[in-house]
């Protein structure tokens, strides 16, 4: 893909020109910070809408939407730039086949990722599920997995479907809180984060709804049943996160692979062999020498 | 000093009778009945018994077929009176066991003694020369009282009953009276008069009687009753009791007594016999009978009162009676001695080891130069076979057992034989027959294997089969080399052609030294199905991965006690991964959702390429103490096991991978000991922890599920993992000859899953842990056991063989 001319992002012009505004300024503020490439990566399950979220984002149809079945087994990188600053935002294939992990899916994501930064995790789920279960768990922890638990502090959640009205006339906001708490809660042990881990670094969560006939409102952006206008807001999001003061993951060779537990304390191997030797197997032999001298013998063993 | 003259008086009478014809026998004093007393019928039995149990313990011990002769050898005796076996079986009723008793030939110094060389030999001769079948009638009126003496010489009279007549209880006793089994006389035999005589004098020499006569009553038939009446001997009471060991010491041979002695040389003579004994008390080495069956005896003599023979034989039943308990089978009382003081003295052969043989015989039993080094033997032996000590019949055992598990001989005897040169003494005869030091073995079957389709056609009939050869006993220092090959197929052996190829050598410190080091260098090779890429509940095939191993090793065994020994040593192998189809793979195979089979599974060895070379030090202690109580097993048992590599071979592999085991047998009650006595219930405790840090091939992870980890799980269900930690408990409640068992186990990779290159654990869908629990009952060498898999909760019957711990 580097050899790829990377194209202007025209995209941010079909956007609705309050969003285009909030957008650019958004821009300005990470240029101010000197940050020029910004590369988001979205995962989640199959079919809740990552590629639409890619394609909101960018604003034009750069990945194909297959609804109904998974997408292909390849990641993409859509990469546009704007005045100096270019976004690469990576489509990935749903990591949930079968009801385990498509393990083959997640090493092709990985080697697709190798040499590059990720400033931004992008975790997709849908806000019109009432449950949580384990396989929102397995995907944090595959996650976890792959590039470290400190991903999640470059992460944020985005909600698709989000113009759905909640059951029993449950008021929006308080679904989308329960909803969030909820899935905050098992990506949270899914990825084994501890209270202290995320103190510092809530994992945000944001709305989305890509769907065309979505509200507007007056000014023509695509709002939110509560009205937010959700492309801002989740651009701001993005900018936040991308800004926090943790560091950027590079996914090297190293971090694909994990650390190799082959060698890990191998320096103290000679240390534990020594250790075995005085602390187990002579001990072990002093209880055999004890046994020898206790040995019932029978009686005519003993007489002299 | 009076009272002991009586005795004398009568003792005088008794060593100048002339001697009977076998005492004549020089060879006598040889023909030891080992082991027979006088009351020959139950000891006797207890003999067989002996050599029951004994057969019944080295059968389990070996196939080959095993005697430990307790007996002497007939062949050794003189005549066939002595022969253990005619006599025993002869006597029926348990008459004198024909041992002759002239252990101590002359008799004791003080007179007094002496009269037990007749009274522990009081078969007499004429029970040992058949009585021929055919008879003469008496041929006198009917019920008259016929004097001995007036019987006719050259008539065979048929004894149709015989009487005891106690004069001094003045009434007849009947056959079970101590004093009956003296007598080789019975009813229904065939005796001439010269016979009965000696029968008579025989009774009147054992010292047993103060006076004693016989007497014959006719009856109509021509057969005639015999009537034996007697007074019984008694001495002086007595309120100390010693027991001294006369073995190996010469025998003093009484002055003959001049008969126109003077009274003061009477009194001179006594008196010289009395220090004589003095001097042969204070010789003689202490007994090994122990303090609590002195008083007892001491007991035994305070409620008698007065010294009688009947006494004297219940003495001497129970001193001997602890000698058999004890296995000093050879142990004889052989005179009391000191009668009419306030001491009896109770003489005691003891079967003192004079010297220990070892020969080695052909086929036909002719002895030969065997090949066996006999140090090789001779470090078997247990100390108290040596000379110096006494003879046991359990140290034989021992020995017997000890010799056995060399593995050298088709056949063992331990004979204990009576030192002709050295009375009193026992040569220890170990007679051996070696093994055929080269074999060689070939054993085909034939098997039919499911062809195309999964029917067995014709050429789906394989031949296989196990060809061995062994060299045994090199140098006759038990050297050894074995070989084997092993295929299922002889058209296609290298299909999965295994061999062996062992050599041993024992005695690495040499045959001398007490030090029991063996080295053993071995080639080998072997193919397993790796329970590494095995699928977890759910995934429904996994393509399995074979691992050939080839390699030599060699290590040094040193054995503490037969279980306990500490094992190091170098092993270098060549690993070789293989798929389904014996192709060399390097990764495992995942079978995808859309059902195709994808080959980038964790990779099956350290270098990638599907074949590792390595080398490593290994080194194993085993401390097991175990042993059987009324057949459950109880005790401990810790192995400690650790793989050291030295970063010799492909990728210079350096890991340190270790195993400890720790399985606690706790017995739950206690019981009484002995054959066919109920086992007790018995608590297992099992902790295995595994472990491995530096480099880990899948081939060498640790796998947990399986009838030898956590049952109710197929081999590696649960996981392969760096680190494991197995936990079981088994209670072991026996039923009727066998035990029921319930059982709880678990295992846990300890999150270590991931630490293994692949995670095959993940991959393969695999938990990392689980726990089962379950019953079970033995049947034989099979445990039937239902178990419940708790991760699914799901039960399953399982058929295994062998034990678990």
């Amino acid at each position: 893909m580097g050899s790829q001319a990377i194209r202007e992002w025209a995209g941010i012009n079909t956007f609705a020109p309050a969003t285009q505004t909030k957008l650019l300024e958004l821009l300005g503020k990470l240029k101010q910070e000197n940050v020029n490439t910004l590369t988001i990566l979205v995962m989640g399950k199959g079919g809740v809408g990552k590629s639409s979220i890619v394609n909101s984002i960018i604003g034009e149809r750069v990945v194909a939407i297959s609804p109904f079945q998974s997408e292909g087994p390849r990641p993409v990188m859509v990469s546009r730039s704007r005045a100096g600053f270019t976004l690469n935002v990576i489509d990935t294939p749903g990591l949930i086949e079968g009801g385990y992990i498509n393990n083959m899916a997640l090493d092709i994501i990985k080697s697709f990722l190798l040499n590059k930064t990720i400033d931004v995790l992008l975790y997709v789920d849908r806000l019109d599920v009432y449950r949580v279960d384990n396989l929102d768990k397995l995907v944090a922890k595959a996650i976890t997995d792959s590039f470290g638990k400190g991903i999640w502090s470059k992460a944020l959640i985005a909600l698709t479907h989000a113009q759905f009205s909640p059951p029993d006339g449950l008021p929006y906001d308080e679904f989308f809180s329960k909803r969030s708490e909820a899935l905050l809660k098992v990506i949270r042990s899914g990825a084994r984060l501890k209270k202290d881990d995320s103190q510092d670094s809530t994992i945000p969560v944001v709305l989305v709804e890509n769907s065309a006939r979505c509200n507007k409102n007056e000014s023509d952006e695509k709002v939110l049943p509560n009205g937010t206008a959700w492309i801002s807001w989740l651009v701001q999001t993005i900018t936040e996160v991308a800004l926090n003061r943790s560091e950027s993951i590079h996914v090297d060779k190293k971090l694909i692979d994990g650390p190799n537990p082959n060698q890990s304390g191998k320096l103290w191997i000679p240390l534990i062999f020594a250790l075995q030797y005085f602390f187990v197997m002579k001990p072990i032999e002093g209880f055999i020498k004890n046994d020898i001298a206790n040995e019932s013998r029978p009686s005519w063993e003993t007489f002299e | 000093m009076s009272s002991s003259f009586s005795a004398s008086k009568h003792l005088s009478a008794t060593l100048s009778t002339p001697l009977p014809p076998r005492r004549h026998n020089s060879h006598r004093p040889s023909s030891l009945k080992c082991h027979l007393s006088s009351s020959s019928q139950d000891s006797d039995s207890s003999n067989q018994t002996l050599l029951k149990t004994l057969s019944k313990t080295i059968a389990l011990s070996s196939a080959a077929a095993l005697l430990l002769h307790t007996t002497p050898l007939p062949t050794l005796l003189s005549n066939g009176s002595g022969d253990f076996g005619s006599g025993g079986s002869g006597l029926g009723g348990g008459g004198g066991g024909g041992g002759g008793g002239n252990w101590f030939g002359g008799g004791g110094g003080d007179g007094s003694g002496g009269f037990w060389s007749r009274l522990f030999s009081p078969a007499s001769a004429i029970a040992d020369e058949s009585p021929s079948q055919e008879w003469d009638s008496h041929g006198l009126p009917a019920n008259i009282v016929v004097q001995l003496n007036k019987l006719s010489g050259f008539k065979k009279y048929k004894i149709s009953e015989i009487l005891f007549f106690d004069r001094r209880r003045w009434k007849t006793v009947g056959t079970e009276d101590s004093f009956f089994e003296m007598v080789s006389l019975r009813p229904g035999g065939v005796y001439t008069k010269a016979q009965l005589q000696k029968e008579l004098e025989t009774l009147a020499t054992c010292g047993m009687f103060e006076k004693v006569d016989l007497e014959g009553k006719t009856n109509a038939d021509g057969t005639i009753g015999i009537t034996i009446s007697f007074t019984e001997s008694t001495w002086q009471s007595a309120d100390r009791f010693r027991c001294i060991n006369v073995g190996l010491m010469p025998q003093s041979k009484p002055i003959e007594m001049d008969t126109d002695m003077t009274d003061k040389e009477k009194l001179e003579y006594f008196r010289s016999q009395e220090e004589d004994y003095k001097r042969r008390i204070q010789k003689a080495r202490p007994c090994l009978l122990p303090m609590p069956v002195h008083m007892e005896i001491m007991q035994m003599l305070k409620e008698q009162g007065k010294v009688s023979a009947r006494l004297l034989q219940k003495i001497r039943d129970r001193v001997q009676k602890w000698y058999q308990d004890e296995g000093y089978a050879c142990a004889q009382v052989v005179n009391f001695g000191n009668l009419n003081t306030k001491e009896v003295v109770c003489e005691v052969v003891e079967g003192d080891i004079t010297q220990l043989v070892i020969q080695f015989q052909d086929k036909l039993g002719n002895f030969v130069e065997g090949n066996t080094d006999v140090a090789v033997v001779q470090r078997e032996l247990p100390k108290q076979l040596r000379p110096g000590y006494t003879f046991n019949i359990e140290a034989g055992k021992q020995a017997l057992r000890n010799i056995n598990s060399l593995a050298l001989f088709s056949n063992i005897e331990v004979n204990p034989r009576p030192d002709e040169k050295n009375e009193g003494g026992i040569i220890v005869e170990i007679k051996l027959k070696e093994l055929e030091q080269k074999t060689a073995e070939v054993s085909t079957e034939w098997s039919i294997v499911p062809g195309r389709g999964g029917r067995p056609t014709l050429a789906s009939l394989q031949p296989g089969g196990t060809v061995t050869f062994e060299h045994r006993n090199l140098q006759g220092l038990n050297r050894s080399l074995i070989g084997s090959v092993t295929t299922s197929n002889f058209f296609n052996p290298q299909d999965d052609l295994a061999f062996k190829l062992e050599y041993a050598h024992p005695y690495l410190d040499g045959v001398y030294n007490p030090n029991n080091r063996t080295l053993r260098v071995s080639c080998f090779n072997s193919r397993k199905l790796s329970p590494v890429f095995t699928g977890g509940p759910g995934v429904d095939e996994v393509p399995p991965i074979w691992v050939d191993r080839a390699g030599v090793k060699a290590n040094i065994t040193e054995n503490f006690t037969r279980q306990s020994k500490f094992t190091y040593g170098l092993v270098m192998e060549e690993i070789t991964t293989r798929d389904e189809s014996s192709h060399i793979c390097a990764n495992g195979q995942r079978v995808l959702p859309s059902g195709g089979i994808s080959a980038d599974g964790p990779p099956t060895t350290l270098s990638g390429t599907g074949i590792d070379r390595m080398a490593f030090l290994q080194a194993n202690i085993t401390r097991d103490n175990t042993k059987f109580v009324n057949g459950a097993i109880v005790g401990d048992r810790n192995v400690f096991q650790v793989d050291q590599g030295i970063g010799v071979g492909s990728n210079f592999p350096f890991f340190n991978r270790h195993q400890l085991t720790v399985t606690r047998f706790i017995q739950l009650m206690s019981v009484e000991e002995g054959a066919s006595k109920p086992p007790p219930p018995v608590l297992v405790l099992h902790g295995h922890y595994g472990g491995c840090v530096g480099d880990l091939p899948s081939y060498d992870a640790f796998t947990l599920g399986g009838p030898y980890s956590v049952r109710g799980y197929n081999m590696g269900e649960l996981g392969a993992a760096r680190n494991i930690l197995e936990l079981a408990a088994e209670l072991r409640v026996p039923v009727k000859g066998t035990h029921v068992y319930a059982f709880a186990e678990h295992g846990n990779d300890l999150g270590s899953s991931k630490d293994v290159k692949g995670n095959p654990t993940e991959v393969y869908r695999r938990m990392g842990h689980g726990s089962s629990y379950g019953v079970g009952l033995k049947l034989g060498l099979v445990r039937a056991e239902y178990a419940i898999d708790h991760n699914s909760g799901t039960g399953a019957l399982f058929f295994r063989f062998g034990e678990r711990f």
